[in-house]
C-alpha cells in the first residue's frame, strides 16, 4: 500500500486534476442525464416570452438623449442659446418713457416732466460706475423705476427739489416703524 | 424541443454577428436583443439547471440573468464577450437562488415541462427521486464547486471560457470540479452503481 507524504499527496492530486481535461466520469454524466431528462419537453418558447415580458415590464428609460445624442446635443445647445438670447433683449429693450435725471448718489430728480407716473432712470456716470434705484427695500439694479410726480415746484429744470412718491401697492414696514414712502424718499434724497 | 431552441453554433461563434447585436441593443435595438436571449438562452439554461439541479428554479434564474444583462448591457467592456458574461451573471443568479433554496430548507417539486407521455409512471417517479437526490446534492456543494462542474459540463464551453466566468485560473477551475466529484461520488454512489 503506498502512502504518500502530505507534499506527495499534493502533489498526485494536482498531477489528476491536470489530467483531467474534458474526461467525464460517471457522476458528471449523471448530473447531464439529470438535466437533460428535465430539458427533454422544456417549453423554449415560454421561457423566451417569459424574458421578453420581464424586461418590457423593466424597460428602462431610454432617453432620448442616448437614442439620438448627437440630435439631442445640438437641440440643447440651440434650446440654451436662444434662452440667453431672449433674456438679453428682454432685459434691453425697455426704455424709460422719460429721460432726465442727473447721476448723484442717491436719486435726484432734477427734470421733472409732470404731474402722474413716470419712468425714471439714473444713467451711469461713466463706464465703471454702476448706479442703483433703491425704492424702499428692493433695490432697483437697472436704475429705474416708476415714480409718481406729486408736485411741480417753480422751475423744474435744473432744480433738485421735488417730491416724488414712490408707487407701491401697499407700505413694507410695520407702523411703529419708518413708513416705507419715508423710507423711499430718504434713499431718494 | 422546438428547432428554434436549438441555435446554430456558427451564429454564436460568429464574433462579429453577436458585436453587432450587443451594439445594436445598445443603441435601443429591443430585436436584437431578443436574438442574443434566442442565441444564448439553452446555454443559460443547461448552465442553471446544472447548478440548481432543477428546471423551474433554473428558468427563474435565466430569466433574471438575461433582464440583468439587458439593463447593464451598456456596462459590458467587450461586446464580443457577450456570451461568457452572461453566463457569469446567469450563474450568479442560479446561486442566489440556491441560497435561497437552502434557507427554505425545502426543495420544491414542479413540473415545468410536459409529462413523458412514453414514460411508465416508475420511470417518472425514479427520475423524479434522481432529482430532488442531485438537488440536495448539489446543495452540499460550495458556490466555487457548483459552478465549476456545472460549467465544466456544458459542452460548447471551453475550460479557458469557464475560468473567466468564475474569475479564476483554469487549475483552479479544475481544483473545484475535482473537489465537487468527490463530495458528490459519495453523496450519489446509490446512483453511480
Amino acid at each position: 500500500m503506498a502512502c504518500f507524504s502530505g507534499k506527495e499527496e499534493i502533489e498526485s492530486i494536482t498531477e489528476r486534476v491536470s489530467e483531467m481535461k474534458n474526461d467525464k466520469e460517471n457522476v458528471d454524466r449523471l448530473l447531464e442525464h439529470n438535466v437533460a431528462d428535465q430539458l427533454e419537453y422544456f417549453d423554449w418558447n415560454g421561457l423566451n416570452a417569459a424574458i421578453s415580458g420581464r424586461i418590457d415590464k423593466a424597460q428602462p428609460r431610454k432617453t432620448y438623449a442616448k437614442k439620438y445624442p448627437i440630435a439631442f446635443k445640438i437641440a440643447a445647445g440651440l434650446t440654451v442659446a436662444a434662452a440667453v438670447i431672449l433674456i438679453t433683449m428682454m432685459s434691453i429693450t425697455e426704455r424709460p418713457a422719460n429721460v432726465g435725471i442727473a447721476n448723484i448718489k442717491g436719486a435726484v430728480v432734477s427734470f421733472i416732466d409732470k404731474k402722474g407716473l413716470t419712468s425714471i432712470e439714473i444713467k451711469q456716470g461713466g463706464i465703471n460706475s454702476q448706479t442703483t434705484v433703491d425704492v424702499g427695500n428692493n433695490r432697483h439694479s437697472l436704475a429705474k423705476c416708476t415714480v409718481e410726480i406729486i408736485n411741480l415746484n417753480g422751475s423744474q429744470k435744473g432744480d433738485c427739489s421735488a417730491w416724488i412718491i414712490i408707487s407701491r401697492p401697499e407700505p413694507m414696514l410695520a407702523d411703529n416703524r419708518t413708513s416705507s414712502y419715508e423710507n423711499d424718499l430718504i434713499y431718494l434724497f | 424541443m422546438g428547432e428554434e431552441a436549438f441555435v446554430n453554433d456558427s451564429q454564436k461563434s460568429d464574433t462579429g454577428n453577436v458585436e453587432r447585436l450587443v451594439e445594436a441593443s445598445r443603441s435601443g435595438d429591443r430585436r436584437a436583443f431578443d436574438e442574443l436571449v434566442r442565441l444564448y438562452q439553452q446555454q443559460a439554461m443547461y448552465a442553471a439547471s446544472r447548478i440548481l439541479g432543477n428546471v423551474s428554479e433554473a428558468a427563474e434564474a435565466t430569466q433574471q440573468g438575461f433582464l440583468k444583462a439587458y439593463l447593464k448591457i451598456d456596462k459590458l467592456k467587450e461586446p464580443k464577450r457577450f456570451g461568457t458574461w452572461l453566463l457569469r451573471i446567469v450563474c450568479n443568479a442560479a446561486i442566489s437562488q440556491r441560497r435561497a433554496m437552502k434557507d427554505k430548507g425545502s426543495i420544491a417539486i414542479t413540473d415545468c415541462y410536459e409529462d413523458k407521455k412514453n414514460s411508465s409512471p416508475i420511470e417518472r417517479e425514479i427520475s423524479e427521486e434522481l432529482k430532488q437526490v442531485i438537488q440536495k446534492a448539489m446543495l452540499k456543494l460550495s458556490k466555487k464547486e457548483t459552478k465549476a462542474i456545472s460549467l465544466f459540463g456544458l459542452e460548447d464551453l471551453s475550460q479557458s471560457e469557464a475560468a473567466e466566468i468564475m474569475g479564476c485560473s483554469v487549475e483552479a477551475v479544475r481544483w473545484h470540479v475535482f473537489q465537487a466529484r468527490k463530495k458528490l461520488k459519495v453523496l450519489l454512489k446509490e446512483y453511480l452503481k
